[in-house]
C-alpha cells in the first residue's frame, strides 16, 4: 500500500484557475520533496491530502483512507505545517501546542507531556511559556512544527517550511526535517520551490509544474552526472569550441563555458592541449551534473535540458 | 526582544546526532497510548471555549466585560434577595421569574456582542482554523462546539440569577420546607427558561460572528441586531396602528424566547411586547425555532465554505 496516491487528481478554482491537472502518482516512505515554482500546485495536492479542499474530480489516498471520505481518520495520523502564519498571538506554545495535541484525540495528560517532548525537539525552552506574539519567524516555524508533531503522526505535510527564515534558520530547521524524517521514521513531504533546501534533505523527488506531474524519481537520478565537461575560460570560448569541434568532439556554448560531450577519457587530453595551443586562461573544469534546475527551464531552453537529458 | 540569542544555544545541541553527548536532550519520543478521536477534540474545544468565553484562563482584560456583565445580570437577584431578608414582609419583589429575563435583555445582547467575536474572530483573524481543520475535527464539528459553548455560557449567566431569586425565596422563609415545597413547581422554568432564551440568542449572535474576522465588526453588527431592532419594534408598536404595529414585537429577537418561555409556563410578563399583542402565541414559537434553525444553519454554512 502506497503511503500517498493520487488518480486523476484535479483541482479547479471556477472555471479559469487550474491548479492541479490530472494529478497520477504514487509515494512511498521517506523523506519526500514536492518542487514546483509558486503556483505549481503543492499548497493544493497538500490541502486535499489533509481533505481541506475538496477536488473538482479523481481521487486521493493517504495511508490506504480515501481523503474525501475518511478525513478524520486520516488527519489523526497526519501533521501539518501551514505555509501562511496560522498561530494565535495571546497564548504561549505551550498551551497552543497542548491544545492542538487535544485537537488531534490525545488526552489532556499526554497532549501535556508530548508537548514538552517535541517543545524541546524544535528547540523551545525557556521561552515557550511567553505568548507567541513576541516570537521571532524564526520561533514561530517551530511552534508551527511542533504543533505538527504532538500527536506522532505517520506523515508530516510540510508546506514551505523555511518560509521567512534568514539563512542560520533555514539550516536549523531543515536539519530538524532530516532528523525528524530519518531518526524516528516519520515520512515527511516537504513542498518548497527552492530546489537547493529539498536538495539537501529529500531522498525523493516529486516535481510538479501547472498542476501536471513533470518527475517522480529518487533524488540521486535528478543530479547524477550527464557525461559533460564543462569548461570555463576568461574568454575565447567560442575559438576554443571551434577548435574542439573541429577535433571530432560534440560541443555547446554555455556564456564563457564551453560544454563537451565526454562519453570517456579522450577529450580531456584534447581540450587541455587546445587551451594550452590557445593561450587562453582556464578558470574551470567540471563533470557537469544534471541540476534540478534543468527540469523547470525546459520549456524556456529547450535545446539544453535536451542535450543534457540525451547525455544521459 | 532578542530571541535569537536564546535559540542558537539550544539548536546546536538538537543539531547534534543522537548520543553525541548532548544528556539533556531526550529527543523525539514515539506515542503508543490511546488516541480518543474526534469526539474528545470536540469535547475539548467546547469546554475550552466555554472557559474562554468567560476569559477563564485568559488575561485579566479578558476578563472584565463577561464577569462585568454576569454581576449586573446577577445583582438585582442579589439584592431583592438581601431585601427580602432585612424586610421580612414587606411589598412583593419587583424581579419575578416572569419578568427577569426580559428584563435582562440589553445585558444579554452585550455578552453576545462580546463574547460571540471572542469565540470565532481570533481563529479566522490569524488562520488558526486551517490548524484547527488539519487535526481530528470537522468544519462543521468546529462550529457546533463554538455555538454549544456561547449556549451554555448564556444559559449560565441566565440561570445564576434565577437560581438566586429561586434560593432566596426558599431561604429567607421562616418554614424552609414548606417553602420549598410551594417553589418547587417553579424550578422548570428556573430551569428551563435560561435555555429558551440562549439558545436563539447564541444562534443569531454566531450567524453575525462568523461573517467576519474582524471582531470590531461582529460586535456593532450584533448591537446593531439585537438592540436596533428591539428599539424599532418597540418605536412600530407605540406609533403604528393595525397590522404593522400588530406584528412588529416579533422584530425584536427577544419577543421569540419570550413567547417560547410564556407557552411554557402558561403565564405571560406583562411587561412584554407579548402582552399587548394579539398574535397567536404559535407564532412566537415558530419565530424561535426559525431562529435557532437559521442562525445555526447561517453559520455551518459559513464554516463549510470558509477558506483554510
Amino acid at each position: 500500500m502506497p503511503l500517498i496516491e493520487a488518480r486523476s487528481l484535479t483541482k479547479r478554482y471556477g472555471s479559469q484557475v487550474t491548479a492541479l491537472d490530472n494529478l497520477t502518482l504514487e509515494v512511498e516512505p521517506g523523506i519526500i520533496g514536492l518542487v514546483g515554482a509558486n503556483g505549481a500546485g503543492k499548497s493544493t495536492f497538500l490541502k486535499i491530502l489533509l481533505g481541506l479542499l475538496e477536488p473538482t474530480s479523481g481521487s486521493a489516498y493517504v495511508m490506504g483512507k480515501d481523503v474525501t471520505r475518511e478525513g478524520t481518520d486520516i488527519r489523526q495520523f497526519v501533521g501539518y505545517l501551514a505555509e501562511h502564519d496560522c498561530l494565535p498571538p495571546d497564548v504561549s506554545a505551550t498551551e497552543f501546542v497542548t491544545h492542538m495535541g487535544r485537537m488531534s484525540g490525545l488526552p489532556a495528560g499526554a497532549a501535556r507531556e508530548r508537548t514538552a517532548e517535541v517543545l524541546r525537539h524544535v528547540g523551545l525552552y525557556e521561552e515557550r511559556y511567553r505568548p507567541i506574539g513576541g516570537y521571532s519567524t524564526g520561533m514561530k516555524q517551530r511552534v508551527k512544527l511542533a504543533q505538527a508533531l504532538v500527536h506522532d503522526p505517520k506523515l508530516l505535510l510540510l508546506d514551505e517550511p523555511t518560509n521567512g527564515l534568514d539563512p542560520a534558520g533555514r539550516d536549523e530547521m531543515l536539519e530538524l526535517i532530516r532528523r525528524t524524517g530519518t531518526e524516528f521514521g516519520i515520512a515527511t513531504v516537504v513542498a518548497s520551490h527552492l530546489l537547493g533546501e529539498i536538495e539537501r534533505v529529500c531522498t525523493f523527488l516529486l516535481a510538479i509544474d501547472a498542476g501536471k506531474l513533470l518527475r517522480a524519481a529518487p533524488l540521486a537520478s535528478f543530479t547524477e552526472r550527464t557525461g559533460m565537461l564543462g569548461v570555463e575560460v576568461e574568454e575565447g570560448a567560442a575559438v576554443l569550441a571551434a577548435r574542439l569541434s573541429a577535433a571530432g568532439l560534440t560541443t555547446g556554448l554555455e556564456g564563457r563555458t564551453v560544454l563537451v560531450d565526454a562519453p570517456d577519457e579522450r577529450p580531456y587530453d584534447l581540450v587541455r592541449d587546445a587551451i594550452d595551443d590557445l593561450g587562453l586562461a582556464l578558470v574551470r573544469l567540471e563533470h557537469r551534473r544534471h541540476r534540478l534546475e534543468d527540469l523547470f527551464r525546459a520549456q524556456d531552453r529547450p535545446e539544453i535540458s535536451s542535450g543534457a537529458t540525451d547525455a544521459a | 526582544m532578542p530571541p535569537e540569542s536564546t535559540t542558537p544555544p539550544a539548536v546546536g545541541q538538537v543539531g547534534q546526532p543522537a548520543g553525541g553527548g548532548a544528556i539533556y536532550d531526550l529527543g523525539y519520543r514515539s506515542y503508543d497510548g490511546p488516541r480518543l478521536g474526534r469526539a474528545a477534540a470536540v469535547s475539548t474545544l467546547f469546554s475550552s471555549s466555554l472557559r474562554a468565553a468567560f476569559g477563564w484562563g485568559r488575561s485579566g482584560r479578558a476578563k472584565i466585560v463577561p464577569w462585568g456583565l454576569t454581576a449586573f445580570m446577577l445583582s438585582p437577584a442579589v439584592i431583592a434577595a438581601a431585601i427580602s431578608a432585612l424586610v421580612p414582609v414587606g411589598e412583593a419583589s419587583p424581579f419575578t421569574y416572569d419578568n427577569y429575563l426580559f428584563g435582562s435583555a440589553s445585558i444579554y445582547a452585550l455578552f453576545v456582542a462580546a463574547q460571540a467575536p471572542e469565540l470565532l474572530s481570533a481563529d479566522q483573524r490569524h488562520r488558526v482554523l486551517s490548524l484547527y481543520f488539519s487535526h481530528a475535527l470537522r468544519r462543521s464539528d468546529y462550529a457546533l462546539a463554538k455555538l454549544g459553548a456561547l449556549v451554555a455560557a448564556l444559559f449560565i449567566i441566565g440561570v445564576a440569577p434565577m437560581l438566586v431569586l429561586f434560593l432566596g425565596a426558599v431561604l429567607v422563609s421562616a418554614d424552609v420546607p414548606a417553602a420549598l415545597g410551594d417553589q418547587l413547581e417553579n424550578l422548570p422554568q428556573v430551569v428551563l427558561a435560561p435555555l429558551i432564551y440562549a439558545l436563539p440568542l447564541a444562534a443569531l449572535g454566531m450567524a453575525i460572528a462568523a461573517w467576519t474576522p474582524r471582531r470590531a465588526y461582529a460586535t456593532g453588527a450584533i448591537i446593531a441586531v439585537f438592540i436596533v431592532t428591539a428599539a424599532v419594534a418597540g418605536i412600530f408598536g407605540e406609533i403604528s396602528q393595525g397590522r404593522l404595529g400588530e406584528w412588529s414585537p416579533l422584530i425584536n429577537p427577544f419577543v421569540a424566547p419570550e413567547g417560547v418561555r410564556d407557552l411554557l409556563v402558561g403565564d405571560t410578563n406583562p411587561e412584554a411586547p407579548i402582552a399587548r399583542s394579539n398574535l397567536p402565541m404559535w407564532i412566537f414559537a415558530a419565530e424561535w425555532v426559525l431562529i435557532v434553525a437559521a442562525g445555526a444553519g447561517a453559520m455551518l454554512w459559513r464554516y463549510r465554505r470558509i477558506a483554510a
